[in-house]
């Protein structure tokens, strides 16, 4: 029975694998161990070794045609001259075209071949991709001890990052509780016992188990990444501050956030990767632009947060912004939003700005592939035409999607946001 | 136990004399027979003044003819009384071998009920020093196939008199395997009644990577190894499952859930075996906590050997036993 070869999965995102040159022929004997064939993936080009002791017995691809991960690409005998014919699965000659079915699990052709039952376990409960660690017991098994090394690796350095940013915290939206959890179990471990300050449980409201399962699925299946800027706010606030004193009569009081609102709109109608969702093997670019803003619900709701959506965000005025998202701040907060008005967003702005917070970074909202995480604008000694002056300056940072938005899109979004902040008058055409 | 007593240490066969002398007090259905039980106070001194104490009635000396007494004792017990059966060794049980499997463990099932058999047969089991082949057998593996019995190893003195306290009170055939390497053994037992439930494991010593299991006088071999492996930094918890049927397997999961690595030591033939059959469920209940195969020493696969050297190396001796653990957690 030979044993068959096939077109690995390299690397998580790979579907079609290309080989650029194969070291053995038919016939060649091959050790475990040895290299095979060199695989160009979507990512780099990776070297295919054999698991097993035997003799090539067919190349079922030529060099330079790219076949489908888990496509038949060589077949070896295990004994010298068995014949490939007699074998009960006759393997074909050509390039077999695998139907997408499920892909062969990793382990058959990558890295962790062998794993340990309590290895495999281990690795499930810390995400731990078994096929980026390199086993340590026999025939290359991954084994407990490979795994803890790895998790207390992470740990230390996770630990070490806690701590040099123990001032950023990094919540979806205006969630204070997400982000407060580690720190207020420090302190009640610290604080002195007391009957009132036992430990005690309350069972999850359904918003905070649908924030639980929508966040850890957002950090666990999206590839984060974030990217900060600092914009001068002095023009926008002067502005706010002229237009909401002449309209004051008419009922109107802009936020900085209603300004914020407009800008990633427009900012989003010439960055169309922006108003865009990953889609498995395509990348779904949306029509309207609806801008979805986070939403602090008061503790006597059940606390929690919710996104509220101004739709088509980039055809509407400051004042038609200003006027949806009081009303839906204001109804979310007393009576709840309806499905309509809380769906569909885009993007979603979270500013936890009124709060007094410098900086945060916050959770993709999924199908999201952006969110703006805003800070207060605050007053600090700044450089102005080679002067230090005093102004008042905002940071706020994306948090991306890779698979959608690349750094440099990223940067060019922000740019184009920086333009639009800091000459506020063109918001107003 | 109301009062804590001090310690009071006696030999492993002064236990058995004081379990089944205590329970011969209580209950006068209760009698002894066997080979030199009686009038030689036990071809190991294990009865010992109990021909004086209840006399020739209850303490009887029978010929070497195992299938007869077995045979008589079982018909006993399933007539009401409560006989214990010592076996010289249980090499010699073999001869009985049909009353002991066939009547006494299928009796009750077999008489739909009409008819138990409450009794214990006990004496020493596996190799005792340079017996050669046909006289250190280890009958647990064979024997404990057959249900319809419960079967008994005791480790150390207290736990030879509390073991042997429940077989005798226990209303289903017991075989109760001893070992003459520890008869001689000491250990505290203390002043007040005590009883051990049957399938109930005790931990020997915790640790926390690798369990190693294990019935009787092998356990002193696991615990050797067990210091051995702690100078390499190899931290093993050891179980002493007291009874192979009932067998706990409760205790020895939830200890391999812990270490997720497994010894099993037995010192029976590997084939088929005590050890093959708990590696098996191990495997079974354990299987996504196994960081490695469950590893099995036994004794080795030949006849007992009768030359000194020889037969300390066919045990399954400290030496295996480490090398063993050292394989299951990757040491090796």
């Amino acid at each position: 029975m030979p044993l068959e070869i096939t077109m690995p999965r390299l690397s998580d995102t790979m579907e079609v694998g290309t080989i650029l040159h194969w070291h053995v022929k038919v016939g060649d004997e091959v050790s475990s161990g040895d290299l095979l064939a060199d695989i160009e993936t979507d990512k780099a080009t990776m070297e295919l070794q054999s698991f097993d002791d035997g003799f090539v017995e067919s190349i079922a691809v030529e060099v330079g045609v790219p076949v489908d991960v888990g496509t038949l690409i060589a077949t070896l005998a295990v004994e010298e001259g068995e014949d490939i014919a007699t074998a009960p699965a006759s393997a074909p000659t050509t390039v077999e075209k695998t139907p997408v079915k499920p892909p062969p699990p990793p382990r058959a052709t990558s890295g962790g071949a062998r794993v340990s039952p309590v290895a495999r376990r281990l690795a499930e409960e810390h995400g731990i991709d078994l096929a980026s660690v390199q086993g340590s017991g026999p025939s290359g098994r991954v084994i407990k001890r490979d795994i803890l090394q790895l998790v207390a690796a992470t740990t230390e350095t996770t630990a070490a990052a806690q701590t040099t940013q123990s001032c950023t915290t990094e919540v979806v939206a205006t969630s204070a509780p997400l982000s407060a959890a580690q720190p207020v179990k420090q302190v009640q471990a610290l604080a002195p016992t007391s009957p009132w300050q036992q430990d005690h449980t309350e069972p999850l409201s359904n918003m905070r188990q649908i924030i639980a399962k929508r966040l850890v699925e957002s950090k666990q299946t999206i590839p984060h990444y974030q990217v900060t800027m600092d914009f001068d706010m002095d023009p926008l606030i002067e502005m706010r501050k002229t237009l909401n004193d002449q309209l004051a009569n008419v009922g109107v009081k802009l936020s900085v956030n209603d300004f914020l609102v407009r800008c990633c709109a427009l900012a989003m109608s010439t960055n169309p990767a922006f108003n865009a969702s990953f889609g498995g093997d395509c990348i779904l670019y949306h029509g309207p632009v609806n801008v979805g803003i986070a939403i602090a619900l008061p503790e006597e709701r059940g606390g929690g947060l919710v996104v509220a959506t101004i739709r088509n965000a980039d055809q509407k005025s400051l004042r038609t912004i200003s006027q949806e998202s009081a009303y839906l701040s204001k109804k979310a907060r007393e009576t709840g939003l309806s499905l309509e008005e809380m769906g569909d967003t885009t993007f979603t702005i979270s500013n936890l700005g009124m709060f007094g917070v410098d900086n945060f970074t916050a959770i993709i909202n999924p199908p999201n592939s952006a969110i703006l995480a805003v800070g207060a604008a605050i007053e600090k000694p700044v450089v102005r035409g080679g002067e230090l002056a005093v102004g008042r300056e905002m940071s706020a940072t994306l948090s991306l999607d890779h698979r959608v938005i690349d750094g440099a899109m990223a940067a060019m979004y922000l740019k184009t946001l920086k333009e639009l902040i800091e000459n506020p008058a063109s918001l107003l055409v | 136990m109301a009062v804590a007593t001090a310690e009071r240490i006696i030999e492993f066969r002064d236990a058995l004399n004081e379990a089944m002398s205590e329970e011969m007090r209580k209950d006068n259905r209760v009698y002894l027979l066997g080979e030199e039980v009686a009038e030689y106070n036990g071809a190991y001194k294990v009865s010992k003044g109990m021909l004086d104490e209840f006399g020739p009635r209850r303490v009887i000396d029978t010929p070497i003819s195992e299938s007869g007494f077995a045979g008589m004792a079982i018909g006993s017990a399933m007539r009401g009384l409560r006989p214990i059966v010592e076996f010289m060794s249980w090499s010699f049980s073999l001869v009985a071998a049909d009353p002991i499997l066939n009547n006494a463990a299928k009796m009750l099932y077999m008489s739909g009920g009409q008819f138990g058999c409450p009794i214990v047969f006990r004496g020493n089991d596996g190799a005792g020093g340079q017996l050669a082949s046909t006289h250190s057998w280890c009958v647990e593996s064979m024997y404990a196939n057959v249900p319809g019995l419960k079967m008994a190893i005791p480790y150390d003195a207290y736990d030879a008199k509390g073991l042997l306290k429940t077989a005798i009170q226990d209303e289903n055939p017991v075989f109760f395997l001893e070992s003459e390497r520890l008869l001689s053994t000491t250990g505290h037992v203390p002043e007040e009644e005590y009883t051990i439930p049957f399938g109930q494991a005790l931990t020997r010593r915790s640790g926390t990577d690798c369990t190693i299991i294990s019935f009787g006088r092998p356990l002193h071999f696991c615990l050797e190894a067990a210091d051995e492996l702690a100078k390499e930094g190899i931290d093993c918890e050891v179980i002493d499952g007291r009874t192979i049927r009932p067998l706990d397997i409760d205790s020895m999961v939830a200890s391999v859930k812990k270490t997720n690595a497994c010894v099993v030591v037995d010192q029976s033939w590997s084939f088929a075996s005590v050890g093959s059959e708990i590696a098996s469920q191990i495997h079974a209940y354990c299987f996504d906590d196994l960081d490695n195969h469950v590893f099995r020493v036994h004794s080795d696969d030949v006849p007992t050997p009768y030359s000194y050297n020889l037969e300390q190396a066919y045990l399954p001796n400290s030496r295996k036993i480490c090398e063993a653990v050292r394989q299951a957690t990757y040491n090796a």
